[in-house]
């Protein structure tokens, strides 16, 4: 099965400055993939280079086996966009939108079938000015879904939504993988592309500069983290040695370590010797949020 | 077919369900026609040939092609801003709908609009100030008003594509639209301005679009020819320079 992205060596410059870096990416058909990096660091231009809005400076470019720059009317029936910023007529009901929207495609979905999917059944009359954000943000995936796409681009659609919100949306983005569409989601939230996505590629500088499923990405940070409190009236410099130098933030106390187990040990041991109880010990994985931060350049 | 069936439904819905745009656009022209009539509507002109007419004769067409600019240039230069700055354009481009469709759905919805201000202005005339168009001139007039409203929606997407942010597109048309009723023979009858005014005011866009609507309600004057090619003219001239400067994406990314 061919890929339904294929992007070598893409480059897109303003002027001097190379937005996107030589970037080269493939995503599979029927997968959500996800595009993580933080803001300027290329997510739009690439995927509105992979839409067809923006023309690139070097690189190919294949999208459901066209290239964006020249594809025309029947590529663009194949897919289905969600622009970063965008607003439907806020005069006209969920309805009519639909409606309108259906009759650019071949052949679309009815609209009754969409309005179920983005589940706005109680809101079909109701005109979308008058549309809560995340049901607006769902109408705008109902817009990108009429015309049966092959593959969905979602601009980070869930920024500024409520939690409540966002968690309705993500059935809506796993409804579609239960359709076999292909999605491509920029994000730059890390649980959203936890949840959702089948791979993440995380994007800094114009390169990608980390790609995998989630769990990958996960163990590219192989230490832990052992945290406490530090006990009353013990000073940072009367701790145990231990494999890495701890930190001391706001009273507590980060050890990032490799050897979790052994760190454990002499901590535990030390402070059982003194009758001492660490308060608040735990020790945690790193989260792909912190993964995240570290690959996107991010200081914490 | 279908797609601009639909394209010019919705965009008519829109319309309908703005109560500002419909305001500005179909009000008020009315209540214009309405009180200049109460005003002057007993007064009598002195045409350029000598015949004296009841100045409703002039009032009439004049209120007509002021609705006609206002839905065909003022209010489509505002939405199309509109469309372009909420990325509803950008948006459609993403679609497989041809570019033409945009344009073509809000120029087939103004002149929509254009006509139905026609028929009220006529209707209102007829019935209400006893000004008659000549059956053999309404074809004239229909002609007239079709190409007078052709040419300001090529000068309206002229201003739309001139236009950069939402909060400046109506100020701007109107800017543009109001010194010219007064210069053209809307507000005050062009033979009572200085001869200098009247004579800039012949070559811009208004002045000759009044003059054809005119020349259907007084048909003693000759054939307004040279009116209809300087509207024609100012249709194409709004056309060139829309087509150079139009973008479909806000101007703000």
């Amino acid at each position: 099965m061919p890929a339904a992205i294929s992007v070598t060596g893409l480059v897109k410059r303003y002027g001097d400055h190379a937005v996107v870096d030589g970037l080269d990416l493939e995503v599979q058909q029927g997968e959500v993939f996800a595009f993580l990096g933080k803001n300027g660091a290329g997510k739009t231009t690439t995927t509105e280079i992979l839409e067809g809005y923006r023309t690139r400076d070097g690189g190919d470019v294949s999208v459901l086996g066209e290239d964006p720059a020249t594809a025309g009317a029947s590529w663009r029936a194949k897919l289905g966009i969600v622009l970063q910023e965008s607003r439907p007529l806020g005069a006209l009901t969920v309805n009519e939108t639909l409606r309108l929207f259906a009759a650019y495609f071949p052949n679309p979905h009815t609209v009754d079938e969409v309005i179920q999917l983005v589940g706005l059944e109680e809101q079909a009359n109701q005109r979308a000015g008058r549309l809560s954000g995340g049901q607006v943000r769902r109408l705008d995936v109902g817009i990108a879904l009429i015309g049966r796409p092959e593959l969905v681009f979602l601009d980070e659609p869930t920024t500024g939504f409520d939690p409540e919100a966002r968690r309705q949306f993500w059935d809506v983005i796993s409804g579609l993988r239960d359709l076999g569409t292909t999605v491509f989601l920029t994000t730059h939230y890390m649980d959203e592309a936890q949840v959702l996505a089948d791979r993440v590629a995380v994007l800094r500088d114009g390169k990608i500069a980390a790609l995998g499923t989630p769990a990958e990405l996960q163990a590219l940070r192989g230490d832990v983290e052992i945290r406490f409190a530090l006990p009353h009236g013990v000073e940072l410099a009367a701790l145990p040695a231990l494999s890495t130098q701890p930190r001391l933030t706001g009273g507590e106390v980060r050890v990032e370590t490799t050897a979790p187990t052994a760190d454990l040990a002499v901590l535990c041991s030390w402070a059982e010797a003194r009758g001492l109880e660490l308060p608040a010990l735990t020790v945690e994985r790193p989260t792909l949020e912190d993964v995240f931060l570290a690959i996107s350049g991010e200081t914490t | 077919m279908n797609m601009l069936v639909e394209q010019v439904r919705a965009d008519l819905l829109a319309f309908s369900r703005r109560p500002e745009t419909l305001f500005f656009t179909v009000f008020l022209p009315v209540i214009f026609l309405v009180l200049f009539e109460a005003i002057f509507g007993g007064q009598s002109v002195t045409l350029a040939g000598g015949d004296v007419i009841a100045q409703s004769y002039l009032q009439v067409p004049a209120f007509m092609v002021m609705g006609v600019i206002s839905a065909s240039f003022v209010a489509l230069s505002i939405t199309v801003v509109n469309r372009r700055e909420t990325g509803i354009f950008k948006r459609v481009r993403g679609t497989p709908a041809p570019a033409w469709l945009l344009i073509a759905g809000q120029v087939v919805t103004s002149l929509v609009i254009a006509l139905l201000m026609v028929i009220v202005m006529l209707a209102l005339g007829s019935f209400a100030y006893g000004v008659r168009v000549d059956v053999g001139h309404l074809p004239w007039l229909v002609a007239g008003v079709l190409i007078g409203a052709i040419a300001f929606s090529c000068l309206g997407m002229m201003l739309a594509a001139l236009t950069p942010s939402t909060e400046a597109a109506p100020p701007l048309a109107n800017v543009v639209v109001l010194p010219l009723y007064f210069i053209s023979g809307v507000f005050v009858p062009i033979e009572s301005l200085p001869t200098w005014l009247g004579n800039i005011a012949s070559w811009l866009p208004v002045a000759p679009f009044v003059k054809v609507a005119t020349w259907a309600y007084v048909p003693a004057t000759t054939t307004p020819w040279r009116a209809l090619g300087l509207l024609i003219a100012w249709g194409m001239l709004g056309l060139i320079i829309a087509s150079w400067r139009f973008r479909w994406t806000p101007r703000r990314s």
